[in-house]
């Protein structure tokens, strides 16, 4: 699986990679027994380039979010596997202060519930300098400066939001100041989970605006975690599908969108409505989301939502293949999906 | 900042018509309660053989006057002194007046429970964060089974067990009384020594009965407040644990201070189990007293105080919280 950083080098003559997942493999333990969130992920994620990680809810996305920043917490283990940053090493192997000055600095982070992100009894600019205060910040008026440009970047009055409580902010404002405090500390990772659900069409488009501009004008290495495909269509420049904490298909965006090779992306497209055409296309995704307590030790995860399935699925769990120049899939009968 | 006193103004007025609503309560009340205590006395002596028109005579002299009139005609003539703040004459303290009898124990009360309240306060406060942030460890479990076991035993045998190991089996403490008769009252180091050692354990008994609830409400706001996204979202940023730990106990603090509030408003009923047993003359010794004597005046006096206190408390819980928490609207 080392290859991948390969294959994807030779459709991208100029793709490093920032961040190398290797075997991850993330275990709960509950009263009912010990289930694995991620099994075995292998992942590079692209120096510069915006990743786009999808999958239904327990697919292991959000997990895979927290093991980057080595976040993982009772009852969730890292049981196997390693995540190297280039310049820092195995980020698993971080503690104390190292941690937590990874945490921030290194990789920026635009949480699930941005809503909630937020102290309710501290102003805001008063939690960017506890920010700066956390980090070691010599400066703190150089902070709030930066601040403030990017309050302005992003449509904001600084001296009106940076002096509010985050109550007294709309949902769109709060969530633009969390990619605030994710940037403020200028770091060159930048970790988006979910950033723009909850938020109103037009109130996401603005957001993923703001990122994508951000993330072109300070080369930042960007991970987005969503579930909304046409989120990962607009922006994303690779894209790596999850289910039931597998990868299951990764490849660059365009080329993965257009030729779809594993059972399960292939479905959840064509359960995205059109805008034109007939409603009745779209064809929601039949069975119900992977729960993680009734994943088969053996065998293909998602067999028993898929229509291509064979006997072989039962037995063998798929590895992820190269079918093409930087596509890979988990699937036995790849090669009989054609459309 | 006109409306801002228009706000305070309209508290003012609505505390005051809820103290004469709950007072009028607690006057009905109290006088409904069955045992007369005229009645009684001169039962006792007529029982112990003297003539009843002597007796009558007797009783008369002994209690100043005897409330014969109508109970509403009683009601409203105390509600007129009320207005004029004459709580009325004692009944057991023969004609010393109500307001001088509560004054004199005030002091007393307040010192002791103020002291245990604090001491509970904070003590309880901090072994809630630690049984909070240590629940999956021994400590945390032993932290909850102490708050839980302490919350569980009653004031007044918390009090009767501190005195008998204290007083009896190590005598430490002195017992009874609030001070060492022997020594002169004054501003002088042995009075005010005295005055300390005798007040360690009615304040002891205080502070660690109450001391379970705070630990057991701040361990589960603790808990609650730890779930939080803001609490992962900050440590996810880098925040060091010292202004985490200002993030959590600032949030789980809120709570609290309605009940801290309040429990200042109820100190004014004293505790009437410890004042007991420690024979300290404070105001839940004084309802004590009245409550056996059958002193209505002295009764009506001391829960009107009670009334008044919890009601100013909660006013003052209010404003306060308008300052913690900036989601509550600034008035």
């Amino acid at each position: 699986m080392g290859a991948d950083l390969k294959v994807i080098g030779n459709a991208d003559q100029d793709a490093q990679v920032e961040c190398q997942i290797r075997d991850l493999t993330v275990t709960f333990t509950t009263d009912s027994g010990e289930f694995p969130a991620l099994n075995h992920v292998n992942l590079d994620i692209i120096k510069s380039k915006i990743t786009a990680i999808v999958g239904e809810s327990g697919s292991g996305k959000s997990t895979l979010g927290l093991a980057i920043l080595n976040g993982v917490a009772f009852p969730g283990k890292v049981t196997e596997g390693s995540v190297d940053f280039a310049e820092h090493g195995n980020v698993l192997k971080l503690r104390g202060k190292a941690l937590r000055h990874f945490r921030g600095p290194v990789v920026g982070t635009v949480f699930q519930a941005s809503q909630n992100a937020m102290n309710p009894l501290a102003r805001v600019g008063k939690q960017i300098l506890d920010l700066g205060r956390s980090h070691h910040y010599k400066d703190p008026r150089k902070l709030l400066h930066e601040a403030e440009n990017l309050a302005r970047r992003m449509a904001m009055d600084p001296s009106r939001v940076l002096t509010a409580y985050p109550h007294q902010l709309s949902g769109g404002m709060r969530q633009r100041m969390g990619i605030i405090m994710a940037l403020v500390l200028k770091p060159k990772v930048l970790l988006l989970d979910e950033p723009t659900t909850a938020l109103d069409l037009l109130t996401q488009s603005a957001v993923l605006e703001i990122i994508r501009s951000i993330h072109r004008e300070r080369h930042l290495t960007t991970i987005l975690i969503t579930h909304d495909m046409g989120v990962v269509a607009e922006i994303s420049d690779y894209i790596v599908v999850m289910y039931a904490g597998r990868v299951v298909e990764q490849g660059s965006t365009h080329e993965t969108l257009r030729d779809p090779r594993h059972p399960y992306t292939r479905a959840i497209l064509r359960a995205i409505p059109r805008l034109t055409g007939d409603l009745n296309r779209a064809r929601p995704l039949e069975g119900s989301p992977p729960d993680l307590t009734q994943i088969p030790a053996t065998g293909c995860v998602f067999r028993s939502r898929c229509s291509y399935r064979v006997p072989q699925c039962d037995l063998v769990a798929p590895i992820l293949e190269s079918v093409d120049t930087g596509h890979f899939v988990a699937c036995h009968q790849e090669g009989l999906i054609r459309d | 900042m006109s409306k801002f006193f228009k706000r305070i103004g309209k508290r003012i007025v609505a505390g005051l018509v809820m103290i004469l609503a709950v007072s009028s309560f607690t006057f009905f009340l109290v006088h409904f309660m069955p045992g007369n205590p005229v009645q009684t006395k001169l039962n006792t002596l007529i029982e112990e053989g003297i003539p009843p028109l002597q007796a009558q005579a007797q009783v008369r002299s002994m209690y100043g006057f005897i409330p014969h009139q109508p109970l509403y005609i009683q009601y409203f003539h105390y509600v007129w002194q009320v207005l004029h703040l004459n709580l009325g004459k004692s009944i057991s303290y023969s004609g010393v007046p109500v307001m001088h009898l509560l004054l004199k124990a005030m002091p007393w009360t307040v010192i002791m429970v103020l002291t245990g309240l604090a001491v509970s306060f904070i003590i309880g406060i901090t072994a809630g964060v630690i049984a909070s942030v240590k629940r999956n460890s021994k400590l945390g479990d032993g932290l909850l089974l102490l708050s839980t076991f302490l919350h569980g035993i009653p004031q007044f045998i918390m009090a009767l067990g501190l005195a008998y190991v204290f007083t009896t089996i190590f005598k430490i403490f002195p017992f009874g009384a609030p001070y060492n008769a022997a020594i002169s009252p004054g501003f002088t180091i042995p009075f005010i020594g005295s005055l300390a050692r005798h007040a360690v354990l009615p304040i002891a008994a205080y502070a660690i009965s109450g001391f379970g609830a705070w630990a057991l409400t701040m361990r589960a706001s603790v808990t609650s407040v730890l779930g939080d996204d803001y609490i992962l979202a900050a440590e996810l940023r880098g925040v060091t644990p010292s202004i985490r730990l200002r993030y959590i106990a600032r949030n789980a603090m809120l709570p609290l201070f309605t009940i801290l509030t309040l429990s200042v408003g109820f100190m004014f009923g004293g505790s009437i189990f410890i004042e007991t047993i420690f024979d300290y003359p404070g105001l839940g010794y004084t309802i004590n007293t009245a409550l056996a004597a059958r002193d209505y005046p002295l009764m009506d006096g001391a829960f009107l105080m009670i009334t008044a206190a919890v009601i100013i408390a909660t006013i003052v819980a209010d404003l306060l919280y308008t300052v913690l928490d900036p989601r509550i609207q600034r008035i």
